[in-house]
């Protein structure tokens, strides 16, 4: 119930007052209250203007009590003290947006967004935010303060953004989506047993964000990009809970559910161009999820998506995945040979990735220096299975 | 990502902030003292305002320390310091920021004369199927 109505609720607060840090603490503090009263009185008719209610009266406290805060709401609550919160029903999805584009703002730090997106918007507790992260809840908390603060200062609005500002503002809204889902997908390591799952948490913002703007095919694509990865979840982790590589997975066991809706979503935007990074994303994924086993995925395909993405999005990321791609499709020689560039890059000599695809390449075309670029990731790696994995290719254990 | 910051050093006598008990930098003009301490409170502020700082310890005296040996079967017991060297390790602290060039400047504030500062990556349980 409460995690149904709180963005409404949330919602109907900003559009009256506008800050994000005192509505939050206001509808947080009508949640405690629906926690205590409801089960004594019974859920109210309409909880939501229950809520609304109540919010909007702690948040007329809070703003009075404050002083240190902008005196134009304190002003303003003291002389309409029972001015009526806009309570009318608008559009599910219009507010949701705002609400992603507030958290999403330009004036924040990555992380800060993430955090602050899946505090307002998906309404998480700080508690399970933090557990997700890793980190103390304190930690959190004092990463969400900030955050509203820094909206404040920068005078972020509750409003849709001008529409030249339009493509960019979606494309943080798009990037934190997905940087909630990767991190969710990567940490998910069988063992960590979380309240809450990120990946999902991601999957149903990305959905709301569709829903928002049916049109934005970036916006489809990275939900279809989401889709197509989660569904190999079931088959990423093994029975002790250590990850499995892609190539070894049992592909039985993946969601066919969640393909077939990606590949559904992919076929709908793609037509459309011009084709996104997101897209371009999901198109490589879709070809992973419809090969019947790894050898026999369609490398030249891929190694082709690998090509427009390095064009529209160009990462050394991206240039390390064409290479195994390519190195699949048509030789590990042509796939060292795309590595070479990236040699010179000092950043790119300290990352893990780099190595590891090296050392694999090498491997394949029977180079006995494999084994020291084997070492060399292992050793520059900080997640513990994929250290595992290279040490076993290292020892041959 | 989470780093560990290592504070290596040795204060004589042992002390924190290990900076008050160190020649090498109780011989700085006062006004460099002032700046450098000036710039680590800046960076402690700065780390916990920002929710990157999860926490840190000072700890007690190398020669406080109790090592455990494994000799024959069982634990062998003496008394610290664990090693001969002219640094130990006097505190640490744990810090996580968005990427490792934030980690690298956060690390660089924590040098000062006559100690040595160390920047390690922390493991974590996940990782790619890629």
């Amino acid at each position: 119930m409460w995690r149904r109505e709180a963005p409404h609720v949330r919602a109907a607060l900003l559009r009256r007052w506008g800050h994000l840090d005192a509505c939050d603490d206001a509808v947080q503090e009508a949640a405690e209250a629906a926690v205590t009263r409801w089960p004594v009185t019974g859920v109210p008719d309409d909880p939501r203007a229950w809520l609304v209610r109540v919010a909007s009266r702690r948040l007329i406290d809070q703003l009075r009590a404050d002083s240190a805060r902008a005196r134009r709401e304190s002003l303003d609550a003291a002389r309409r003290p029972d001015a009526a919160v806009d309570q009318t029903p608008t559009n599910r999805a219009d507010d949701t947006l705002r609400l992603l584009f507030l958290c999403c703002h330009p004036a924040l730090s990555r992380p800060s967004q993430v955090a602050l997106t899946l505090r307002a918007v998906a309404g998480l507790r700080v508690e399970q935010i933090a557990a997700a992260h890793l980190v103390p809840a304190r930690t959190m908390t004092q990463r969400l303060h900030r955050a509203r603060t820094a909206l404040r200062r920068a005078g972020a609005r509750f409003t849709l953004p001008s529409p030249p500002e339009l493509p960019a503002r979606v494309a943080a809204v798009l990037d934190v989506c997905h940087l909630v889902f990767t991190e969710g997908y990567t940490r998910t390591s069988g063992t960590t047993l979380l309240d809450v799952e990120l990946a999902e948490e991601a999957i149903r913002l990305t959905r709301q964000v569709h829903a928002a703007l049916p049109d934005h095919h970036e916006a489809t694509g990275a939900l279809a990009l989401m889709l197509l990865t989660h569904a190999r979840s079931p088959a990423r982790t093994d029975a002790a809970g250590d990850l499995v590589p892609l190539a070894e997975q049992d592909r039985t066991r993946w969601r066919h559910d969640l393909i077939d809706e990606g590949v559904t979503l992919l076929g709908q935007a793609l037509p459309h161009g011009p084709v996104g990074r997101y897209q371009l994303q999901a198109a490589i994924a879709a070809v992973h999820a419809e090969a019947p086993t790894f050898p026999a995925t369609d490398w030249r395909q891929i190694s082709i998506l690998y090509d427009m993405l390095s064009r529209v999005a160009p990462s050394p990321f991206v240039t390390l995945n064409q290479a195994v791609a390519v190195a699949m499709a048509h030789g590990p020689s042509l796939g060292l040979a795309l590595l070479d560039p990236l040699l010179t890059d000092p950043a790119m000599l300290r990352h893990h990735r780099l190595h590891a695809v090296r050392a694999h390449l090498l491997e394949r075309t029977g180079d006995p220096d494999a084994a020291a670029h084997y070492r060399r990731a292992a050793a520059l790696t900080a997640s513990l299975p994929e250290q595992r994995y290279l040490n076993r290719r290292l020892t041959g254990r | 990502m989470k780093y560990v910051i290592m504070i290596h050093s040795n204060p004589e006598p042992w002390g924190h902030p290990t900076a008050d008990y160190l020649a090498a930098h109780q011989e700085l003009p006062a006004e460099v003292r002032d700046r450098l301490h000036a710039d680590f409170e800046q960076v402690m502020t700065e780390l916990h305002a920002n929710g990157e700082l999860i926490g840190g310890e000072a700890l007690g005296a190398p020669s406080a320390a109790r090592l455990y040996r494994w000799r024959d079967g069982t634990p062998l017991v003496s008394d610290g310091p664990y090693s001969e060297t002219k640094e130990h390790l006097a505190g640490f602290f744990l810090i996580d920021v968005e990427d490792p060039a934030r980690a690298h400047a956060v690390a660089a504030k924590f040098a000062g004369p006559g100690e040595t500062v160390e920047l390690r990556p922390l493991m974590w349980p996940g990782g790619g199927d890629q």
